[in-house]
Parts: C-alpha cells; structure tokens; sequence
C-alpha cells in the first residue's frame, strides 16, 4: 500500500499552511491495489501516453503495440510494489504513478530493441523497401512539418531523442522526465536545451 | 545574477530559460493558443524549434481493437490475481491440535494411534465429504459411522461391562 505522502505547502493568501495531495492518481491507484480489476481507469488515461512514446522511440506499430502489453501487464503484476515518492518540487500535478509506469515502459522499449537486434524478422535490404503500417513520412494526411519533426526527433542520440518525447509528446514536466531517465532535474534541462539545438539545426539544414 | 540564476554557468542558465519557456508554451498549447508565449526569450533558433515541436509532434492513440484486446488480458489477469490473493487468504494452514485421550494425555502422532479406538470414538472428527466440510454427528456418513460403531464388539472389558451395565437399567 502506497505510504501516506501529505506536504504542507505554504499558501498565505489562503490564511496558512495547508496540505497538499501530491499524487493525482492516488485515489485510482489505491483502489487498483486493492482491487486489480479497477486497475482498467489507470490503463484508459495512460495508454496513448506510453503507446506514443513507444512509437516514437520504437518507429514501428506493432512493436510499439507490443512495448505497450507488456508495460501495463508488467505495471499490473507489480502494482503491488508501487510506492508514492512524490516530493513537493514535483509540484501539485506530478504523478509518481506516470514516472513509474514510465520507467517500465522505457525497459519494455529497451528489451524490444534489444530483441529487434539478436533476431531480426527481415533482412535489411527487404525491410527497407517494406513500409511500416503507420509511415508518418509516407502519410499523405500528415503535413510535411510532422514529418520533418519526425526525422529530427528519430535522427537524436538516445536520451536527448527521450527527454524531447517525454517533453513534447507525454507533456511531462522536467522533474518527471528526471524520474523516468534516472538523472538530475539539471541534467534533464541541460539535455532538453542541447536537444532543442540540435532540432534546430537539422530543421534549418536544406539537404536534410 | 539574482534569483534563480545565482550560482549557475552559461549552460545552465540557458538551460533554466529555455525550461521555463517550455512550460509557458505547452500550458499555452494546452489551452488551444496557436502560438507561444510573449516575453520568455530562450535564443531564436531554440524557440523556433520549441515551438515547431509543440506543433508538429501528435500524441498517438493505438487502434480501437488493441486497446481492447489489451483491455481484455488486463482484465483477465487482474481476475486471477483476485482469486490468487483471496486463495492465500482462505487457505491458509492452520496445525491440528496434537490428539490426545479422553483423560487429557497427549499421544504420539503417526502409526502408534491405530487401534487406539477406545478413546477414538469419542472425538468429534470432521469429514470431508464431495468437497464440503461436515461433522460426523451430522453428516450421513457420520451416522453410518456411529452406528457402526455401536454394534461393534467392545474391544476392551471395561467397555464391555459399561455396556452390560447400561443395558441393564431402565430406559
């Protein structure tokens, strides 16, 4: 059960210090921890968010698909273990839920790269010429400014390319992206801006 | 440098303002504006970036039919956790008391209780019968049990002479 994680924020203005409720996914965590078959509420508000983020690092749907199953089997089979560990910088939205779930999506991603590399289902010559079932670049609907968004994204070296889908995508804020990645707030901002430079670089070259 | 600024090289400070940017731009996109914020200035080839990003990069949503299925396995594996967990509440083992004869004594457990029917007799011992818990003295094979049992030859003479006793007073 997750432990009690009440701050006392001053708010003068609202004549003294009063408390905070850290975690907005508390009251559906509880309950899925108490009852499983409630975990479902937790599954519907996050599956874009991890859907999308294993897109975007995987480029593959049924990759990211599966990345997907085995985040939310995983986050159910150990939701048990979950402990809140929201701090007040985290600020009154942060979710250590998301962080958490998160951080199981990042290994899920992890473990499928390292899949796609021991046993590759294509040759590369013959999965070059085979489009991906959602081929942002080849989507006609798409502007090209997604596209173009997209191969500088995928064109970032690993935790630059995750801070800027976490950021951007997910909408986290820095402290949470901190979580996921496992590094300072600091150091999550630093990437952050370096990654925005190097964005900037790639969209303003011609030849790209 | 003041504030937030204290202490920190280029870098960070760089860093720090492009952060704060950020959060001011996607609070805006999260209202619907259709441009970034006045008056945070990060430099120009950072916010134009920033903002292209904001813009350009859609959150996704799987197909209709994975979000289902996956429903579903969830669903699924969150019943079998359900019943796993009320299994290891209900089955827990708790250790019999060690028998012992009509007198008090404790006796050794295993092998040595057979033939011991004289004080076995008298102990009330449940029955396991298609599955369901039932005690002797109500259960039909209990029954069987006991009237077996009392047409059987005593196997000691001091039972024999209670019950040549008992027979011979009034009902």
């Amino acid at each position: 059960m997750a432990r009690p994680a009440f701050w006392k924020v001053d708010r003068p203005e609202e004549g003294g210090p009063r408390l905070a409720h850290l975690d907005r996914d508390r009251r559906l965590v509880e309950a899925a921890q108490t009852d499983p078959a409630r975990f479902e509420a937790l599954y519907r508000k996050y599956l874009a968010q991890v859907y999308s983020y294993a897109f975007y690092e995987l480029r593959d749907h049924h990759e990211a698909e599966d990345a997907t199953a085995r985040t939310f089997l995983a986050a159910l089979a150990n939701l048990g273990r979950f402990e809140e560990r929201a701090r007040p910088a985290d600020g009154e939205g942060a979710s250590t839920f998301r962080v958490w779930l998160f951080q199981i999506a990042r290994n899920a991603v992890a473990e499928r790269r390292r899949q796609r590399f021991r046993r590759p289902v294509a040759p590369l010559d013959a999965a070059a010429t085979v489009a991906a079932p959602i081929d942002l670049e080849a989507d006609v609907t798409l502007h090209d400014d997604t596209a173009a968004a997209w191969r500088a994204i995928g064109r970032l070296p690993g935790d630059r390319r995750r801070a800027l889908i976490l950021r951007f995508v997910d909408e986290m804020s820095t402290a949470e992206i901190a979580g996921v990645l496992g590094r300072s707030e600091g150091a999550v901002r630093v990437l952050i801006h370096r990654a925005l430079r190097s964005v900037a670089r790639d969209l303003d070259d011609p030849s790209r | 440098m003041t504030g937030a600024f204290a202490g920190r090289d280029s870098h960070e400070v760089d860093a720090l303002i492009t952060d704060r940017y950020l959060d001011a731009l996607l609070a805006a996109h999260a209202r619907g504006a259709d441009h970034g914020p006045a008056g945070a200035d990060p430099a120009a080839p950072v916010r134009m970036a920033a903002d292209r990003l904001a813009r350009d990069l859609p959150r996704l949503h799987p197909s209709f039919r994975f979000e289902e299925a996956l429903a579903a396995r969830l669903a699924e594996a969150a019943a079998r956790m359900s019943l796993a967990a009320a299994a290891a509440a209900d089955g827990s083992v708790v250790p019999l008391p060690p028998p012992r004869t009509p007198d008090g004594t404790a006796l050794p457990a295993g092998d040595d209780l057979v033939g011991a029917d004289e004080w076995r007799s008298g102990i009330g011992r449940p029955l396991l019968i298609g599955g369901a818990l039932t005690s002797a003295a109500l259960s039909i094979a209990g029954a069987a049990y006991v009237a077996w049992r009392l047409n059987r030859p005593p196997a000691s003479a001091m039972v024999r002479a209670a019950r040549a006793v008992a027979r011979t007073r009034p009902v």
